[in-house]
Order: structure tokens, then sequence, then C-alpha cells
């Protein structure tokens, strides 16, 4: 190499770098612009790669986190289960993602779950709490009513009405990270499935109706971001899971403004028709969200 | 024996209880279930429970030494020597009472018949127990969650977590209050008579030791017959005017010894005019007898039948993970409560008649507010007596507990054409799976080969009357090994790199 070409890659690589450690402030240029995708979809990294990537095509943490806000982050960690058996939302991914709104100005990061599965257990064994606390930020309990406040869900067609989560209505930022996996009852869970973790009484959904319940409550706090897990995706068994046998690993992430939008991505992916999946197409119906991707834009990365 | 040394072993023994006391509290507070916080395997009706050499060991002990475990390493006797200080009540001679022979008889023929209910009623290790787990327990843990949500409230999180709840049934609750009352009643002004005249375990070691190797003892010529020995004595078994200390009843609290101005009371050895006698002989022997009788009932084979719920309304109770059959728990159990406060979920509730007449107060599981969790073996760890046996995880992972039965006609998929699932969602083994049903929807149906009887389902259903119970099998089985049936690849393969 000469010292011609030698300058030349230097420069590339000073511009190249320079770019990389201040994605926000470029990205923003195309936010305003109006060009910033509203999906992306990662495949083929670690959690934290494809979250890094993924989010920088969105325009960086910085769109969604102001400094001095709050964020709550709701992880599925409904299940004491181990994170390699993946009916828990990767904790590394959630430690990435809390450590990101850390650095974009967060002033407080928490993290909740009404568990199924004692919730001590669950918020150890996931992975989650050690996560979250490594990463600066702050896990909450669910496991009491006194938590959860009763709301009115405007537009809802059955559940009209039930008591969610303090720290969801509390937030300035609500960040919604779950994992995909089959589920027996709903068929698949991704994000609206998710937001079953935000209320208090979950029996409710079930003698309700369960779709119909799940598409309602994606009404009252909509996500500002939807983070799918797809790293490890349990194909069968779900949403608990019964062995390793029931995992596949996937290497894959979605990242979402829209909830309904990431839930259809997330289906496809795997391997369901969207309007198939009754919570998905009521959803759209209520207008929690489009199910018309190429609306949002799409990034598509492979790493 | 001079008072300086009197003094200092009578406080020496004091120490050595309290410490025992507040160890046993703290186990059915916090540690039962903690595999690492030891078992009280050492208290005596356990150790006669879970060892067949358990009740040689204690008869050696007593003719050693006497009530030497009433001494130091019973909860309830310290507990009552408490409440006894509180009142600083003078004592007297109290004449032995005649009932505790036919007390210790019935609690041994009612558990030779394996009618457990007298003995887990009067153990003084049970009872302490149940009075810990049922009086002073939810008064922790109310204490504990009123100061855990007020932290929360204030944005405070991590420093301290509200605790599950404490399983209470009103029956147990107000029997154990009663009982508490009673005693504390009776031991403010007596000191210890329910150890003189009821405790089995304290008549049983008094069988043995009418003159032990060691004891307290009169030395007859330094005696000024003051009475002080006899008005600081917490069982009244000193009788000043006949020179005696009845060895039998004596719980060595060593309080005589460092009352006595004279170093007229010793504690020593024996002297050799001293012997058994006749009575004493034949008290020796039924004690041996009775002794080799519980041997022989620990190494007694389990022959429970096999059987579970004969119809579809029938609900066997079921009975902790690791107790192997309803015949080994009801017969071993003797209603401790260690494993209720070990239980994370609050599931393992005391009962009145789940057991019938054999079995008042020994727990079952109650799935109305919780379900065993798939990944917890806390009861295993948390008994003494081996009513419940050591399991590990992956044991008890495997170990078929009870079974569960879809009722059809009660489930909301059916009944309103709505798709649920919650049951299936919860099944650690998936031996309830949903399968296809009319349209869209697909229903539960149980495998009961499968079925570990932990009452996830029964728990999540939210049909109202349940459309999934279990009930219990009366001994433990094996789910099936699904270790060689997993092998296949997974049903849905993504091949694009984006299918959108």
């Amino acid at each position: 190499m000469d010292r011609r070409e030698f300058l030349k890659r230097s420069l590339a690589a000073g511009v190249g770098g320079a770019a990389l450690l201040v994605p926000g402030s470029v990205k923003r240029v195309f936010a305003d612009s109006g060009k910033l995708p509203g999906l992306a979809a990662v495949r083929g990294g670690e959690p934290r790669e494809m979250f890094d990537r993924g989010i920088a095509a969105l325009g960086g943490m910085e769109r969604f986190v102001k400094k001095g806000q709050t964020v709550a982050i709701k992880p599925n960690m409904s299940w004491d289960v181990a994170p390699e058996l993946a009916a828990n939302t990767n904790p590394e991914l959630v430690e990435r993602i809390v450590a990101r709104c850390l650095e974009a100005g967060a002033s407080k990061v928490y993290a909740f779950d009404h568990t199924c599965d004692l919730w001590r257990n669950c918020y150890a064994n996931s992975g989650i709490e050690a996560a979250v606390k490594r990463a600066g930020g702050i896990v909450s309990p669910a496991e009491s009513a006194s938590s959860y406040t009763k709301v009115s869900i405007p537009g809802a067609r059955v559940l009209k009405e039930t008591s969610i989560h303090r720290l969801l209505l509390d937030c300035d930022v609500f960040i919604n990270v779950p994992v995909l996996k089959h589920h027996g009852g709903a068929g698949i869970t991704m994000g609206m499935k998710n937001l079953m973790g935000t209320v208090w009484n979950r029996g409710e959904f079930h003698s309700k109706g369960l779709h119909q319940c799940i598409a309602d409550v994606s009404l009252l706090r909509r996500p500002d971001l939807t983070v799918i897990d797809a790293y490890r995706m349990l194909t069968r068994n779900g949403p608990r899971g019964t062995s390793a046998s029931d995992v596949t690993v996937l290497k894959a992430q979605i990242l979402s403004t829209d909830i309904v939008a990431g839930d259809c991505a997330g289906a496809r992916i795997f391997g369901l028709d969207p309007k198939n999946v009754g919570h998905i197409r009521m959803g759209a119906e209520l207008g929690a969200g489009t199910m018309d991707l190429d609306s949002l834009g799409v990034a598509r990365i492979v790493l | 024996m001079d008072r300086k040394r009197a003094g200092a072993a009578r406080k020496l023994r004091s120490l050595f209880a309290l410490a025992v006391l507040l160890l046993m509290t703290l186990f059915f507070l916090f540690f039962a279930g903690v595999r690492e916080g030891g078992l009280p395997w050492w208290q005596a009706v356990p150790s006669v429970l879970r060892l067949w050499t358990g009740a040689l060991i204690l008869a050696v002990s007593a003719a050693l030494a006497g009530r030497v475990y009433c001494s130091v390493l019973c909860p309830l006797g310290t507990l009552q020597e408490l409440i006894w200080r509180a009142g600083k009540r003078s004592a007297s001679y109290r004449k032995p009472s005649q009932l505790r022979y036919w007390v210790l008889g019935g609690v041994v023929v009612a558990a030779a018949a394996g009618y457990m209910f007298p003995a887990a009623f009067l153990d003084p290790y049970a009872a302490f127990g149940r009075g810990v787990t049922h009086l002073l327990r939810p008064l922790a843990i109310g204490g504990n969650n009123m100061i855990a949500t007020f932290l929360e409230e204030r944005g405070v999180y991590g420093l301290l977590y509200r605790a599950g709840r404490s399983p209470l049934l009103p029956g147990v609750l107000w029997g154990t209050a009663l009982f508490f009352a009673l005693l504390g009643f009776w031991s403010f002004f007596r000191g210890r008579p329910f150890c003189d005249a009821l405790c089995p375990v304290g008549t049983f070691l008094g069988l043995f030791s009418a003159s032990p190797v060691l004891g307290v003892r009169f030395d007859g010529e330094r005696c000024v017959a003051c009475g002080r020995c006899e008005s600081v004595c917490p069982e009244g078994c000193i009788s000043v005017v006949n020179r005696r200390v009845e060895t039998d009843r004596c719980i060595l609290c060593l309080r005589c010894l460092d009352a006595c101005p004279a170093g007229g009371l010793k504690l020593g050895r024996l002297a050799p005019r001293e012997g058994l006698g006749r009575r004493g002989a034949l008290r020796f022997g039924l004690g041996a007898l009775a002794a080799l009788g519980a041997a022989l009932r620990a190494r007694l084979p389990d022959r429970t039948v096999s059987a579970s719920a004969s119809s579809r309304e029938e609900r066997l109770p079921i009975s902790p993970p690791g107790s192997g059959s309803h015949g080994n728990f009801t017969k071993k159990c003797v209603a401790c409560t260690a494993c209720v406060t070990a239980c994370p979920a609050g599931i393992i509730r005391p009962s009145l008649s789940a057991w019938g007449m054999q079995g008042i107060f020994q727990p079952e599981l109650d799935y109305s507010k919780g379900y065993c969790q798939f990944e917890c073996e806390a009861c295993s760890s948390a008994c003494p007596t081996g009513a419940i046996a050591p399991l590990t995880l992956d044991e008890k992972k495997r170990t078929s507990i009870g079974r569960a039965r879809f009722f059809r006609r009660n489930c909301i998929v059916r009944k309103y054409g709505q798709a649920c699932g919650a049951c299936s969602e919860h099944c650690p083994t998936q031996a309830v799976r949903m399968v296809p049903f009319r349209r869209n929807l697909t229903i539960p149906e149980v495998d009961p080969t499968l079925c570990l009887g932990c009452g996830a389902c029964e728990y999540a259903c939210p049909a109202e009357p349940k459309a999934i119970t279990v009930s219990g099998v009366s001994v433990h089985g094996k789910i099936r090994d699904r270790k060689n049936e997993g092998a296949e690849a997974p049903v849905v393969a993504p091949l694009e790199e984006f299918p959108f």
C-alpha cells in the first residue's frame, strides 16, 4: 500500500468512525426530512449488536428517549425458566436496551413484568433482573395489586376497564420488549400479547375472549418502541416450553415504532399469515397500528 | 457444689437453650426449605420418625444424663420457662402425675395404629413450629410487606421484597392460638407443667432417667432445708422434706444449684447405694419396649395401596412431592409446618379433615391460590421427620403427585367459543396440550402419563366452575421420560431471510 492509498483509507475510516460515534445526530437530519423507517428487521447477529444496528437504522435511541425522561421497559419474564429455553426475553438484549436508554440521557429506566410463575424466581432465573441491574436500570416488582391503577380503555370492545401497572402510566417512554414464541392459547405471542403482563387481572383476558382483550389493551398505552426478540424462538409447546428441543436459534430481531406492524413481521418470521392471528387483525381494526408494513418503511439488515 | 460454678453452669445452660429457641424460631420464620439452613432432625420426635435408631438414642441419652433434651434442645420448654420468668412466681413441690403415662401410652398406641394426631398435637417440637408459623409468621410477613410497599410507593425498589402470603385455615389458626393461650396461662403460674404432665417426649425420657448416671442430687450433709431450691423449680420436682430430686421429671435447668446458699445440691454421678429399684426397672423395661416398637415401625415398609379418585366428583388430597405415598406421609408427619414455611408459593396448607381422623393438622396441597413450582423442591429440603424425603430437582421434576382431569363442559373454549389455553400455557410438561377444535379454535387435552399434578392448570383456569382440576394419587409415580421424543426438528423453520 502506498502513502496515498494509506491516507485515503485512514480518512475513510475516520469519517466512518465519526459517523458511528454520533449516529443520532446524523440520523436526526433524516428524521426531520421524514425519511426514517418505522420498522427495522435485523438478522444474523448476537442480540446486542442486532439491537445496535436496528436502532441506528431507526434513527438512534435519541429518537425515542430524550434527556431526563423516565423509561419503562416491559420484557417478557413470565416464566421461571433459564434463558436458553427461550420462554423469556433474551437478557443480553434487555441489558443493551437499558444501557442505550441511559446513554441517551434517560433519568431512570425501570423494568417489570406481571409474571405467571412466582415473580422472584422468574426475575432471577430469566437472567433479566441481573441484566437490568448490570446496565444501571431499576427492577420493579409487579406482583401486588397495590402497584396497579384502574383505568378505562377508550375504544375498547370488550376490555373497557382494567387495572394497569402504574409505571406504564407514569413513564415518559414505554419500550415493549417481547420474545417471539409459540403460544398454545393465542397461537403466537409477541408485542401485543406481551402487554398482558402489564395488567393486574390476567385471568379476565381468558374469560372475556383472549384475542379481543389483547387487541383492546394495546390501545391503552402504545409503546414508543417495540423490540421483538427472536434470537431464540420456541417453535412449539409455548409459551413455557418443555425442553431445549422446542427451541430454534433464529438470530432475528424486529424493532418497530408500530406495535401491530411489529407483530405482523414477527408472525411472518414464525411462519404464520398475520391475518390469521386474531389479535393482530383486531388490533389493526381498532386502530392500534397498521398491518401495512410498507407504509411504515422497512429497513432490512443482515449481519 | 460451690455457688460460682453452679451459677456459671446455669447461665451456660440458659444461653444454650435460648440459642436453640432462637434458631428454631428463625427456622420456622424463614429458613425452612433453605438447603444450606440444615434440618432440625435432632429434635426428639423427628429423630424417632426419621431414624429407626432415634428412640434408642434418646433412651441412652436419658439413661446417661436424664432429660437433657428438655433442658437445652426443646424450644417449647424454653419458651415456657421464659413465660414463667415473666411471671416470677414462687414454686413448690408437686406430686408426680400419673396422667403422663396414660398420655404417652395413648400417643404410642395411636401412632402404632396409624393415627398421628395425638403425637402431632403433643410433640413439643411440632407444637412450637405451629405456634411460630401460624401466630408469629403472619405478623412478620405483614410487617415486612407494609415496609416494602411503603418503600415502593416512594420509588425505592429492591431493598425489601413483599413476601408471599402465609396459608391459613381458620380452624387450625384458632386451635393453635387456643393451645398457646392455655399453655402460656399454665406456665405463667406453674413453670413447665406441660413438660411434667403431658409431654410424651418428656415422659418417655423420664422412663429412663429414674437414676441417670449424671443428674441433680441432694448432698445430704450440707443441705440446711431452707427450701430455696424448691421455690425456683419450674417442674416442682424437688422435695426438700424428702431431700429428693425426682430425676425422671427434672429438666436440668440447674436453677436449684444456683439458688442453694449452702451448696447442698450437686450435679454429679450416681452414688453406689442409689439403684433403679423394682419400679424403676419396670419403667425402664416398658420404655425399652416402646423404643423397640418405634424402631420396628420406622423400618416397616410402606404398604400404601395405589389409588386415585374413583369418580369424577371425588377428589383425593395431594401430598407434597417427596412424600412418596399418602401412607408414608400421614404416618410420619407431625404437622410441624416446616414445609408450610418452606413453600414459596404458599400452597402447602395445614388441613383439618383432608387426611381423615388419622391426620388432623397434617398439611395438603391447595391449588386455589397458587401451584407447585416446576423449578422448586423446597418442601422436600424442609422436612425433618422423613414424611417428605429429600428429592433432587431432576427427580422432583419427574414425580407425579396427582392427576389433572379435564371437564370439557366447563371449558371456556367450548362454552363460549373463545380461544383460551391458560391451562396448557402454564403446564410445564405439556401434559395439557391444545388440540384442534371447531374452526380456528384449540381445546385442552390431558396426557396422564406426563401429568405431574402440580396444579398449574387448575390455578390458571379462568372458568367458573373450573374446567380442569387435580386430584391426588395415593402412591406417587414418575412421568413418562420424553428425552428421546424431542429429537425431531422444530415444526416451524423459516427459510427466507425476511419473509415480509
